[in-house]
């Protein structure tokens, strides 16, 4: 094995070198070197390969160079995003010589993008962290209104976007009021301006929906459409927001925290104001649907009218003044015979309490053949001790009266036992 | 509602009254009477709501906002 101490190996042709033992040298002045052993490039991607076994086989590469760079699974799995050719990458790892092939390579270890890449990474925290945080959650989001009759729109005031929002707005309902905020849409100052906007309307209250947007752009161009706190003045704003940045392949913090995402402006018109057409038609719906309510119920009066129109009553008033007739009649009747049978029942009643009297009459009995007696004192005899010998007793029959004397009385004991 | 009333009604407040006026109808509960001035009524909204579409013209406005944050209205185009 060669090393730094024994260099002199090789500096003459009797202590030639394999080739093995070259690139291993050389391997070894790689390793032992501090600066490539941990260092940053920044470059282009090409040449990218994903390989099966998940290792990432690359070149990076500026105006005037190359280098052949790896990164081996363990790292590659890593990544929050998937290298592509023309990325431009800063990559971090170690410079090494591969024996085999005699070449030296980038062995990546991290990288991250460069530029452009940086505020995709910005970009991708800002929405984690406001995942987190609820602000995208479905049952935050408001409705749109149907029918609004004032359409703020914060956007640049020149420029194709507010131009395709005014003409789709004006094409299919041009009722509404469009109301423009003039903003700055990129910049530095871009996120402020469009934060005033939402909070003047909001203040306000002066619209009835919100279009928040701009047209297509490079990433650094709609990044103003990020801002965390753009995100926070759409989360908090009343009105609902309609979020239309960029190009339907463009999305943006901004769509996320927005009531609805439009893929363009044009798109966000449409969904801001309804179609006269359609309206139109739904007004006729209408008409006819409460022409068919207010027929339906006329003819279920009708049909009222006509069973009742189909009623005796109506049809044949005679009928029921004979029938009332007819019904009078009966009740006269039935009265009479009521009287009748409670006269007949009185005069039987009248026939047995006569009887009953009758019976009860002692001249009746007399009339028979019986006689009552009487003691000389004149008192009913019932008994014989009312009675003693020689004592004078007098009867009455039917047609007079005579008197005796007693001369026997004899008791039956079982009377009146 | 009279027809002098209605006419002086927003788009908005039409389209709501209109929608009420349905309402009613479909319920049934309405006595004939007033559920034909209702129709007559509803027929009346839709014409109105018709005829502000059909005569709407696009107003767009740009806003010129002031340092206090109000703002002025000015027309564009």
């Amino acid at each position: 094995m060669l090393t730094e101490d024994n260099v002199t190996t090789g500096t003459d042709i009797k202590s030639a070198l394999s080739v093995t033992e070259l690139n291993t040298y050389i391997k070894g002045m790689f390793d032992s070197d501090r600066t490539l052993g941990d260092i940053f490039i920044k470059g282009e991607i090409s040449n990218f390969k994903n390989h099966s076994t998940g290792h990432f086989y690359f070149s990076m590469k500026d105006e005037g160079s190359l280098i052949r760079a790896v990164m081996f699974r363990a790292s590659a799995s890593k990544l929050a995003f998937l290298p592509e050719n023309g990325m431009k990458i800063i990559a971090h790892g170690r410079v090494a010589s591969f024996v085999r092939d005699g070449q030296y390579q980038l062995y990546v270890d991290s990288m991250e993008p460069d530029g452009v890449g940086s505020l995709y990474i910005a970009y991708e925290q800002l929405k984690k962290k406001l995942e987190a945080q609820g602000m995208f959650a479905p049952d935050r989001k408001k409705a749109i209104p149907k029918i609004p009759s004032r359409i703020g729109i914060i956007t640049s005031p020149t420029g194709a976007a507010i131009r395709d929002m005014i003409n789709v707005t004006g094409r299919r309902f041009p009722y509404a009021k469009v109301i423009l905020y003039p903003s700055l849409v990129q910049g530095p100052d871009a996120a402020p301006s469009l934060i005033s906007g939402v909070e003047y309307f909001n203040k306000n209250n002066a619209a009835d929906v919100l279009i928040i947007g701009r047209g297509g752009g490079s990433i650094e161009d709609l990044w103003a459409f990020n801002d965390e706190n753009l995100a926070y003045a759409i989360a908090a704003s009343h009105i609902p927001v309609i979020s239309a940045v960029g190009h339907e392949t463009d999305f943006t913090i901004c769509d996320f925290v927005s009531d609805r995402r439009a893929p363009t402006p044009s798109a966000a018109a449409e969904l801001a104001v309804p179609d006269t057409a359609e309206l139109k038609n739904k007004f006729n719906n209408v008409i006819r649907h409460e022409a068919s309510s207010v027929n339906k119920m006329i003819k279920s009066y009708r049909d009222k009218l006509s069973y009742l129109s189909e009623s005796r009553a109506l049809k044949n008033p005679q009928t029921m003044i004979d029938d009332r007739r007819m019904a009078v009649l009966l009740s006269s009747e039935r009265i009479a015979s009521a009287q009748s049978s409670t006269l007949n029942r009185a005069k039987l009643m009248l026939g047995r309490a006569a009887a009953k009297l009758e019976a009860l009459n002692p001249l009746s009995v007399i009339s028979r053949g019986y006689s009552a007696v009487y003691t000389d004192s004149g008192s009913l005899v019932k008994t014989v001790d009312q009675l003693e010998l020689g004592g004078r007793i007098s009867f009455k029959t039917a047609d007079g009266e005579a008197s005796a004397v007693v001369d026997r009385i004899k008791k039956d004991n079982n009377i009146g036992e | 509602m009279t027809k002098e009333e209605i006419e002086k009604l927003s788009f908005e407040a039409a389209l709501s009254r209109l929608e009420e006026t349905v309402r009613l109808l479909e319920s049934g509960n309405v006595p004939l009477d007033d559920s034909l001035s209702l129709f007559e009524e509803g027929i009346t909204l839709v014409k109105l709501c018709n005829s502000k579409l059909d005569s709407a013209e696009q107003k767009v406005v740009r806003l010129r906002v002031n340092t206090d944050g109000s703002a002025v209205e000015d027309p564009m185009n």
